[in-house]
């Protein structure tokens, strides 16, 4: 099998999902009501007790992780539903299809946790970053390796009867372990840290982002062909 | 034939030998197990639920390589292999868990802890759960066979993972594993002959089960594609 | 009662002879089960 991918085309994979989104906006205003609706849920919960370190930290990425399961999958589904994926078929190899899709899954999980994360500062008072250089990297490898995780996941579930629920009864046990290394880096970086001590953490994580991708890049065929 | 009669006095002996044998201080004959401070003969459990664990792995890794032939030959049988696999690795993973919280209760005091060891394997029940949710969401036949051996490939890989990494990285209650970083085994060799034969045991009535399901499954195939002509 | 609390080993140990030999029992007749069914089918 010719494993070659072009970029150019892998870009105008990710460029048409992007344009798709922006002209309509659904997914946008659901999810940003998504993560604003769960933080409003986990203020009322709190009901202005200050959550311990660990307690914030790990909620913090549990709003993200939800947030992801309602979003990532959209580029398969979305093709499903519309009808598109025969086209998607003939026009373009699936290497190129799987890397348009994560390229696309990636970014707006970035737009997502930026959007997650600065309100989560705003609102739980008790999130005080001490180290600034820990968190921005746990955050950006966190989502890389989360994007691509929920990729492949998202390409399973767009075949089967009951996509929503199983999506995230998939995904989660597939990034426990991301979950696991990040949320204790979260709360390396609450604590003020040095960075260089928390660089197991994050050979972890890039470890697992690369694992994960080639893993995907790999099985992908299998899960896109007929 | 031979083997199964064989099986069957084997793990017989080791169920006796590993419940019965006396604990003592100073064991001087082969015939006697040494006590375990704090544990004494409740230490027996070893026996029992590494070789659980360990059967686990074992179904877990074969339902990734079942999956992997599947994905090459596209050939029905692979397919059957895989998912028979992967149901026996759940059950033993259920024994595994179920033994390590009892294990756990009377080490210590409760029956769950959200130690390491014992999340890990709580996941991987949650992983396989999983992966008969989605075998049980997908209708035509060659689309569930191949999706199931992506997700049984992906699974399978954080098998390792679980089972062996997280444990060393992160501190754990549960005690030392038995291969430590340095190589040695410290075990008494009395334990370790009867441990290993029940490892052996284990493993041979998994691959029992494992046969029997699997020729019981291709029967029942046969039937059916029998009653499509 | 004193007689089980003395011996509770070997009660342990009995239950789960019984249990083993239960279990290897039903695997034996299944697998003799299975044997006729696929001698059956490949006599056909």
């Amino acid at each position: 099998m010719n494993k070659i991918f072009n970029i150019n085309s892998a870009l105008t994979i990710f460029i048409k999902d992007f344009r798709s989104e922006l002209r309509t906006r659904y997914a946008l205003n659901a999810l940003i009501m998504f993560v604003i609706t769960t933080l409003a849920i986990i203020l009322f919960a709190i009901a202005n007790e200050a959550p311990s370190i660990e307690i914030s930290a790990g909620i913090l990425w549990i709003v993200i992780f939800f947030s992801a399961m309602s979003g990532m999958a959209r580029t398969f589904v979305s093709e499903e539903e519309r009808g598109t994926v025969m086209t998607l078929h003939l026009i373009a190899k699936p290497s190129t299809v799987f890397f348009g899709k994560l390229l696309f899954n990636l970014i707006l999980l970035f737009l997502m946790n930026i959007f997650t994360v600065v309100l989560y500062l705003i609102l739980i008072p008790s999130f005080i970053i001490k180290s600034y250089d820990i968190f921005l990297l746990t955050i950006f490898l966190g989502t890389i390796g989360l994007s691509a995780a929920s990729t492949i996941i998202a390409a399973i579930i767009a075949k089967s009867n009951t996509k929503g629920t199983l999506y995230p009864v998939l995904s989660f046990p597939i990034l426990l372990p991301l979950l696991m290394i990040v949320i204790k880096s979260t709360k390396s970086a609450l604590e003020g840290i040095e960075i260089a001590k928390a660089m197991g953490d994050f050979q972890v994580m890039i470890a697992y982002f690369v694992v994960i991708t080639a893993v995907s890049y790999l099985l992908f065929d299998y899960v896109w062909k007929d | 034939m031979v083997f199964k009669i064989i099986l069957g006095i084997g793990l017989t002996l080791v169920i006796i030998a590993g419940i019965a044998l006396p604990m003592v201080s100073n064991p001087s004959s082969f015939f006697e197990l040494p006590v375990v401070p704090g544990l004494e003969d409740k230490a027996r459990i070893i026996f029992f639920h590494v070789p659980t664990a360990w059967v686990c792995v074992i179904a877990f890794i074969t339902a990734l390589i079942y999956g992997i032939q599947y994905l090459r030959t596209k050939e029905i049988l692979y397919d059957i292999k895989s998912v028979t696999a992967a149901g026996l690795g759940f059950l033993f993973c259920i024994l595994a868990t179920v033994t390590g919280a009892i294990w756990s209760k009377f080490s210590w005091g409760a029956f769950w802890n959200w130690d390491p060891r014992q999340t890990s394997i709580f996941v991987l029940l949650l992983i396989y759960g999983a992966y008969f949710a989605l075998r049980s969401s997908i209708e035509v036949e060659e689309k569930r066979a191949s999706l199931s051996a992506v997700y049984s490939i992906i699974a399978g890989l954080t098998v390792p993972f679980f089972i062996f990494i997280i444990p060393r990285i992160v501190s754990s209650l549960h005690p030392d594993p038995i291969i430590n970083p340095q190589g040695k085994i410290h075990m008494n060799p009395t334990m370790l002959v009867i441990f290993l034969a029940s490892l052996t045991g284990f493993t041979a009535v998994y691959y029992w089960m494992f046969n029997l399901r699997v020729r019981f499954s291709k029967l029942m195939y046969q039937q059916q594609m029998k009653e499509q002509e | 009662m004193e007689f089980l609390n003395q011996n509770s080993l070997y009660i342990v140990l009995i239950i789960t002879l019984i249990c083993w030999f239960g279990i290897f029992g039903y695997l034996f007749s299944l697998d003799k089960k299975i044997k006729k069914l696929e001698d059956k089918i490949n006599k056909e």
